[in-house]
């Protein structure tokens, strides 16, 4: 099977970028969740944590 | 989101997770002894909404000598079961007392774990004795200072430690005590991951 050319400095590039992203969405998760009732943010959270 | 910021920690509600469950369930047993401890993981930015679990949980407990830790391991055995050994004696002398954790779980569960070690650094001692009280739903459990959280988290280095010290530093930067978070950023060497990853 022939494989693609792989450009590592690429992929550094799209990695550090997805974890930039990342970053931005914790500042929205947080912004959202400020302005929710606790129990609103912590049930979706629950959602998460308890998946099996 | 209401979290009330006292003179002695935090006080809130929450829907609690299954992770909260064990959590909670097992300072429960530590508070009965009165037994000074202090949680000083990830778990730290969990209790507080981050959307992520953890197979574990880390704490530091005070050295409460072999027949204190007898004690208290009796105690524990009644609902969790430790994966390093079945032997107090053992756990405390070859494992706590040498500076390495020991991990207990739910009877039957591998995870989630309480990983307990002894305070071995100056920083542990310190974090031991300058815990944060935090009660949530009516229960009580002791955290790292956030001002500590943050920058230790950013020292871990991690894509997932540095998302832990946004989340913290995010929710609550209006709230932190400035000068210990500067004092600790500048100690543990993280100045430049702080200004790069806190906003």
């Amino acid at each position: 099977m022939k494989t693609p050319h792989i450009d590592l400095k690429e992929l550094e590039e799209q990695k550090k970028q997805n974890f930039l992203d990342r970053l931005k969405f914790i500042d929205q998760y947080v912004q959202w969740m400020k302005k929710q009732e606790n129990k609103t943010w912590s049930t979706q959270q629950k959602k998460i944590t308890d998946k099996k | 989101m209401e979290f009330e910021f006292t003179k002695d920690g935090i006080i809130f509600e929450k829907v609690f997770n299954d992770l909260d469950d064990f959590v909670f369930g097992f300072m429960e047993i530590l508070d009965s002894g009165n037994i000074g401890y202090v949680i000083v993981s990830g778990y730290v930015s969990i209790l507080f909404g981050r959307s992520r679990s953890s197979e574990d949980v880390d704490m530091i407990i005070q050295d409460l000598g072999l027949e204190g830790f007898k004690k208290l391991w009796d105690k524990l055995l009644e609902t969790y079961e430790c994966h390093n050994t079945e032997d107090p004696i053992e756990a405390y002398n070859e494992y706590l007392k040498t500076g390495h954790a020991i991990r207990f779980s739910l009877k039957n569960n591998f995870i989630p774990n309480m990983e307990v070690k002894h305070p071995k650094t100056s920083l542990d001692e310190w974090v031991l004795e300058n815990r944060k009280k935090t009660v949530v739903n009516g229960k009580t459990v002791y955290i790292s200072p956030l001002e500590l959280q943050i920058p230790y988290k950013l020292f871990l280095g991690s894509g997932k430690d540095i998302e832990d010290a946004r989340h913290l530093h995010t929710l609550f930067k209006d709230k932190l005590e400035k000068d210990i978070l500067e004092d600790f950023t500048k100690k543990l060497g993280v100045g430049e991951a702080s200004r790069k990853y806190l906003k």
